[in-house]
């Protein structure tokens, strides 16, 4: 898988697809979305679709696909190739959403939670199979007064997504962005989809691809990346972090600082950082209730001027 | 470096050696809007700056997963900025490297006290410029500081200060 992109700049987020198969634009097609790397504390998420028209969807089946968890690397690999071989019928694309993108979305004044940042992101791949003019969807008609009725044009044109929190709401949430699609949402779509199975295969061979060969955007010497498998219970992982933390800076950007493990290392073994938004135990705007009847000099405030910017005159050096 | 209340004041007088001002070496510096609790030298060259990328508004970059938006801020004309360093024990701390350290505000208001003239006593303290800089990149939390950051305001003082305290002609 060529992540050359990727490798340029790993700070943000990333869009890699293949060649859109001219049948897929042609015929029905059915959609699978899942995703690799979200659970550890360590590298990107990947977010993955994989396509193909219902008329081949046997033969996609043949190549057995499976749950990427069930298969081995090498599994995995051949799986990929596999589908890159028959590329005249089968279309994917991705969505590598970079450990600082994950950590500034998390850690921003306004949180935005990992939920949220997975189904905007499947819902960005599903949108961009649209835009690519792949035929999962969308009648042509507009919905009528307000409700939608199934027609016939819409069967066969399906999207199979791997849950995210309750599947429930999630489904409600991408029926409702994309009303022409018949959207399914489980539990366990990877291993009941072979659609599914194939987008988890390829998210899972870019998220080993890219945590394997992550160029470290910090410029530090003789790092060590036997970091084990990344997820937050793994010793290895922890004692990799342990290692790696900066009084300052904390840790390199390839770590979602978000995470609760990461968070209690840096407690522990780096510096205290105050934001502007942090929450601050004292109010200095609120005085001791006696302070208004006692007699004593109130503290005197240096004029609005410096306040306003920020200045006071140096009293100690 | 005068005080209204006596207490708790450093009864030693600072001198500033006036020849460290003639050509310290250029520097870039991070105003950023938080505050690291410990004084001490960073990585700032292996962690912050190679991470510094330009986005469509303005300089992009990440300090403990957080996103910083920042620019440049020009020292107004007529002033110069230095980092000053005290001297401590027998060394000069000027040797120190410093170039990485996070500066806070007032490292740009320090005002330049008057080259000592009173002897070198052994409890008299010297501080020295260790670097200069005429521009720094101040960095806002998530967005661009802009036009109204308080450290743009802080900078209005000097020329404001000059002219309050200047002598009225008299006519």
């Amino acid at each position: 898988m060529d992540l050359s992109e990727l490798e340029r700049d790993n700070t943000g987020r990333c869009r890699l697809n293949s060649p859109v198969p001219s049948v897929c634009r042609k015929e029905p097609c059915v959609l699978g979305v899942d995703e690799a790397g979200r659970g550890p504390v360590l590298g990107p998420m990947v977010y993955a679709i994989c396509y193909c028209p219902l008329s081949r969807l046997a033969d996609l089946e043949a190549l057995k696909v499976a749950d990427s968890k069930t298969l081995s690397e090498s599994e995995r690999h051949r799986l990929f190739a596999k589908m890159e071989e028959d590329g005249d019928f089968v279309g994917w694309a991705l969505d590598v959403l970079s450990p600082n993108l994950i950590s500034t979305s998390m850690l921003g004044r306004v949180k935005y939670n990992l939920n949220s940042l997975s189904h905007d992101t499947a819902t960005g791949l599903m949108q961009y199979a649209l835009d690519q003019g792949v035929k999962v969807a969308q009648t042509d008609k507009e919905p009528a007064l307000g409700f939608m009725t199934k027609s016939e044009e819409m069967d066969g044109q399906l999207v199979f997504v791997d849950t995210v929190g309750p599947p429930e709401t999630y489904q409600e949430r991408l029926q409702q962005r994309f009303p022409g699609v018949e959207v399914t949402v489980k539990a366990k779509a990877d291993a009941l989809y072979p659609v599914v199975s194939a987008a988890s295969i390829c998210a899972k061979v870019a998220r080993d691809q890219a945590v394997k060969n992550w160029k470290f955007v910090e410029k530090l010497q003789d790092l060590d990346t036997d970091y084990g498998s990344g997820y937050p219970n793994d010793p290895k992982t922890k004692a990799w972090l342990r290692e790696h933390v900066d009084p300052v800076f904390g840790f390199p950007q390839f770590v979602r600082f978000s995470w609760r493990t990461a968070q209690s290392i840096l407690e522990k073994e780096a510096e205290d950082v105050t934001w502007e938004d942090s929450q601050t135990g004292d109010q200095e705007g609120l005085r001791r209730i006696k302070s208004y009847f006692s007699e004593g000099p109130r503290p005197r405030l240096p004029h609005r001027y410096f306040q306003e910017r920020g200045l006071e005159s140096a009293t100690i050096l | 470096m005068e005080s209204s209340d006596g207490e708790a004041v450093d009864k030693r007088r600072v001198h500033l050696r006036p020849v460290t001002l003639r050509d310290p070496a250029p520097i870039l510096l991070h105003l950023l809007p938080c505050e690291v609790l410990v004084n001490r030298p960073a990585p700032v060259g292996l962690f912050f700056t190679p991470a510094i990328r330009q986005g469509p508004d303005g300089l992009e970059v990440s300090f403990r997963g957080r996103s910083l938006r920042g620019e440049e801020v020009v020292v107004p004309p007529g002033l110069v900025g230095y980092v000053m360093t005290e001297e401590k024990g027998e060394v000069l701390l000027g040797k120190q490297d410093f170039s990485e350290g996070l500066e806070d505000d007032e490292q740009e208001e320090r005002e330049l006290v008057e080259p000592p003239e009173a002897l070198e006593r052994d409890f008299d303290r010297f501080i020295g410029a260790t670097a200069s800089f005429s521009s720094f990149t101040l960095w806002g939390l998530e967005t661009i500081p802009g036009p109204d950051a308080k450290v743009r305001g802080a900078l209005t003082w000097p020329s404001l200060a000059a002219a309050i305290h200047a002598q009225v002609p008299e006519d």
